[in-house]
């Protein structure tokens, strides 16, 4: 597969889109009517000050033209939806190995019976994913933590380790919530490689919640602007870089 | 292979890989770990990966006497392309990989290369931003394709389609043993490869060897600690260094060993204990890295733990390297040491990966004593040798059971050795490097007439061991302005002996007395503060902690202890120092490329520093240039403080006339 360019996104097949969303928690109205689509094969940015209802817009999707109520975990994945958290969550015990191998158990096939014997097909079932696993931590380069429990790890590579579990399950669409959120500049600069690396070698689709602009105008094929749970502005980086409403957003207008 | 006769007529390393296939086809030559597994060649297949390499690469323009650039860390590809290049009459130039891109456009344009073999996406980008200082080049290609996908292939290609068009090549224009009639055309006496040497002293220099010379010194080798087939090897240090270029290249096709590529950089240590090799070699700071670690660990172990390694240790220091010399123990010291083997010193082997090992050799610098004496004790036979690029590696080496923490052991096989009145070794060996790759002018100060080369190190031989003893750089023995004896390196040494000192820099030629610029070790030092609450956010905030230099100060002192103790040595006391307030770095040209310090240009770039520890000043403020990375550039300022040594009296005073 191959990363599509600009003109090809612009007229590319939409992957997910969203219309007319709203979100309450009680009074407070965290989403009001916003609407947008993500291609095929693009970087999806989504940005917006502090509580402009970023993660909740994540939250809230319809995938492939199925509308649903509510994303349930289980469906949105086999869906082909994969995501990483704000919060690095990850099973702290278990080695990094162990946390990418998990993310593939949407993908087993054997039932339960057969992974406990593990014994002929299921041991090559086994075998299969190994080898996907051990390409997954080749891309990201973590060998050396391999058998290093991800509790002991750095932030930085937590977060590399998730990223990972995310792309086991091969999702057509990747939801990465502030993949970059406390990391140092070297760190980000990495994060930033391996983003841009999984789009184009995995083809895959990504959606991108950030705070660090430099980064979003960097990796963003397109932009959506949220402020209090409103789109003000959707574009490629530099229209909305030159858009009024965003600038104000962020600067802070006088009132 | 000691005993057996040599065959005269095997005299490259490509009609070496031919025998090899034929002879023990089926033993592996070269792993690599990828995937998580480790991926065998055994030497048949690497004959065919080498082959195809090969008629590639002709395929490309590649013509007798041609230059193939080689850019990359341990890859058994790489090795390949070395052996491919010269098995069609050209010349492999392996230039270090982590070269900033000035560094890699001189060597590539003084070299001439017509095509550069790289590693990955980062040697490609570094080669292509100096492609139009590089009209010779005519080829990039590259063995990782990861990210390079939408790069312009027209110069630009794959390993693997490389290897195709040699594929596809074979049958119409290669049939039968067209390849391995090439390969019989090479001579002996051909340039086998082109090493640049490091530059401790202005542009690298490029060292012609011939396929006799390197050769000959590997197939000494092999017999000298009698290397066999069965060895196994782990190649990470640099493929320009010459000492992977024997030890990993030239005595594996030799002896017919096998080498094994680590997975990554991070992972050798964990890689080197999955392999256990039997054959090893590294620059003593690879030793003391180990050893720094354990160390730290185990003050992290639990009591139990920390007092059995403790005790055993202790054992070991009497008896272990008695026990490895073959020397007469009584019984129940052996049997101590037997249990230490079972509880202490087999873990520690096991996780150092020298469970199997046989032979161990330091070499590039001085190592600590210390350090050499416990891995000696814990049963491991390492030892030294002297070394240069001009002499394909082997000056002189410690044979078995003679074994001195500060010699570097007596002459290699074949070679001579005599030394200047000035004290400079000079040496003569038919391992002896053709010349400098064009620079006659060079060759003929370094290499006489009649085969002696100048090594550029001062030393004298033992007279109680026979041994030879290297001080210096001959040209940098100085003496201080009333006449005393000043070899910084010598004192260095001793300072860097200390796990706490990284790097440490003398100044004393042509000055009143001596000084030095100390760098802390962040592993070892930051331990310390973590165990002892110091705070520090940054390297320089730890570096200018006044525990730290009171911590540096007892250091000091110790050396000048025994400094004073070594009759002409005693007028070199160090009388102040300081703590830089920046590690020492290459990419900021003040180590070289194989770490070590660039003595002058230090002097330099400190300049406000060297000259406030000769005015008396307490402390100097600096502002430092630094390079990043990625190649841009900051600054750095510090006011460093400056610390004043009393002087020891000398312990010997007869000896000072001496």
């Amino acid at each position: 597969m191959r990363a599509p360019d600009d003109t090809e996104i612009k007229a590319g097949q939409t992957l997910l889109s969203v219309e007319g969303v709203s979100l309450s928690f009680g009074g407070v109205k965290a989403i009001r009517n916003v609407s947008f689509d993500i291609k095929k094969g693009e970087i999806r940015a989504i940005i917006g000050p502090n509580g402009a209802g970023k993660t909740s817009m994540l939250n809230q999707i319809t995938f492939k033209g199925v509308k649903r109520k509510k994303m349930r975990p289980h469906d949105a994945a086999t869906g082909g939806i994969a995501r990483t958290f704000q919060n690095v969550a990850l099973f702290k015990s278990m080695t990094t190995l162990d946390n990418i191998m998990a993310g593939r158990t949407l993908r087993m096939n054997k039932n339960l019976f057969w992974q406990l014997l593990r014994f002929g097909p299921a041991e090559r079932e086994e075998i299969e994913h190994r080898r996907k696993v051990e390409e997954i931590i080749d891309f990201l380069e973590i060998q050396h933590i391999r058998r290093v429990p991800v509790g002991r790890l750095p932030y930085g590579l937590q977060k590399r380790v998730e990223l990972g579990r995310a792309l086991a399950m091969e999702p057509e669409l990747l939801l990465l919530d502030e993949p970059m959120a406390g990391m140092n500049l070297e760190e980000k600069e990495d994060m930033c490689r391996y983003v841009i690396d999984v789009n184009n070698h995995y083809g895959t689709t990504i959606a991108l919640i950030e705070h660090d602009m430099g980064v979003v105008m960097d990796l963003a094929n397109r932009v959506v602007v949220l402020d209090y749970g409103q789109k003000i502005a959707d574009g490629t980086p530099d229209e909305v870089k030159a858009n009024k409403a965003v600038i104000d957003a962020y600067l802070g207008v006088a009132h | 292979m000691a005993k057996a006769a040599i065959d005269k007529s095997v005299d490259t390393f490509p009609k070496f890989l031919l025998v090899n296939a034929a002879t023990r086809g089926s033993r592996p030559a070269i792993r690599e770990k990828d995937l998580g597994i480790w991926q065998t060649w055994n030497w048949a297949q690497v004959k065919d990966e080498v082959k195809a390499l090969a008629l590639g690469l002709k395929e490309l323009g590649i013509e007798p006497g041609d230059k193939v650039a080689i850019v990359g860390s341990n890859k058994p590809r790489l090795y390949w392309s070395m052996a491919a290049t010269q098995s069609i009459g050209g010349i492999p130039v392996p230039v270090y990989q982590d070269a900033v891109a000035d560094e890699m456009s001189y060597v590539l344009s003084h070299a001439g290369a017509k095509i550069a073999i790289v590693e990955n996406q980062e040697q490609v980008d570094k080669v292509l931003s100096i492609s139009d200082q590089l009209p010779s080049i005519t080829h990039v290609i590259y063995d990782e394709p990861r990210g390079l996908r939408d790069y312009d292939h027209t110069r630009l290609k794959w390993l693997n389609e490389v290897q195709e068009i040699g594929r596809k090549a074979m049958p119409a224009k290669y049939p039968g043993d067209a390849w391995e009639k090439i390969i019989a055309a090479g001579k002996g006496s051909d340039i086998a490869v082109i090493l640049y040497t490091s530059g401790t002293t202005g542009k690298p220099k490029g060292v012609m060897l011939t396929y006799d010379s390197v050769v000959v010194s590997s197939q000494n080798a092999n017999a000298f600690d009698n290397l066999t087939e069965k060895e196994e090897v782990i190649a990470y240090l640099p493929m320009a260094w010459v000492g992977d270029h024997i030890f990993s290249y030239a005595q594996s096709y030799v002896a017919g060993y096998t080498v094994n590529c680590p997975e990554s950089p991070e992972t050798i240590i964990e890689d080197r204990r999955e392999i256990g090799t039997s054959y090893a070699f590294a620059p003593p700071r690879v030793y003391e890295n180990l050893l720094t670690l354990t160390m730290v660990r185990m003050e992290d172990a639990g009591r139990v733990k920390r007092a059995m390694f403790h005790y055993f240790l202790k054992h070991a220091r009497t008896w272990g390297e008695k026990i490895l010399n073959k020397e007469p123990v009584p019984f129940g010291a052996r049997l101590k040491y037997w249990l230490g083997e079972l509880l202490v010193y087999g873990p520690m082997k096991n996780r150092y990966g020298f469970t199997n090992i046989r032979v161990a050799y330091t070499a590039g610098e001085a190592i600590g004593p210390e350090i050499f004496r416990y891995y000696r004790s814990l049963g491991i036979n390492l030892k030294q040798l002297y070394g240069q690029t001009e002499a394909a590696v082997y000056i002189t080496a410690q044979p078995d059971g003679e074994i001195y923490a500060d010699t570097v052991g007596k002459p290699s096989p074949d070679v001579e050795i005599k030394i200047e009145p000035n004290g400079e070794v000079l040496f003569r060996s038919p391992g002896v490097f053709a010349g400098y790759y064009k620079d006659p002018e060079k060759t003929a100060e370094t290499k006489t007439p009649d085969g002696w080369v100048k090594s550029g190190d001062a030393g004298f031989f033992d007279p109680k061991t026979g041994h030879l003893k290297i001080i210096d750089r001959a040209k940098d023995v100085g003496k201080l302005n009333d006449g005393t004896l000043f070899a910084p390196k010598y004192i260095e040494n001793k300072l860097k002996f200390y796990p706490n000192i990284k790097e440490a820099v003398a100044l004393g030629d042509k000055r009143d007395y001596v000084t030095v610029m100390l760098n802390i070790d962040l592993v070892s030092v930051g331990s310390w503060a973590e165990r002892n609450n110091v705070i520090y956010g940054s390297y320089q905030e730890l570096a200018a902690h006044p525990r730290v230099y009171q911590m540096l100060s007892k250091h000091v002192d110790e050396v000048n202890k025994t400094l004073s103790e070594e009759g002409p040595m005693a007028g070199a006391q160090i009388k102040r120092f300081l703590i830089l307030h920046k590690e020492l770095d290459a990419d900021d040209g003040e180590l070289t490329r194989t770490q070590k310090v660039r003595r002058g240009f230090i002097t330099e770039r400190y300049g406000p520093l060297a000259s406030g520890l000769y005015d008396g000043a307490k402390e100097v403020g600096i502002t430092t240039e630094l390079t990043f990375e990625d190649g841009r550039k900051g600054n750095i300022s510090a006011r460093v403080k400056i610390e004043d040594m009393k002087r020891h009296a000398p312990a010997v005073p007869m000896d000072k006339a001496a």
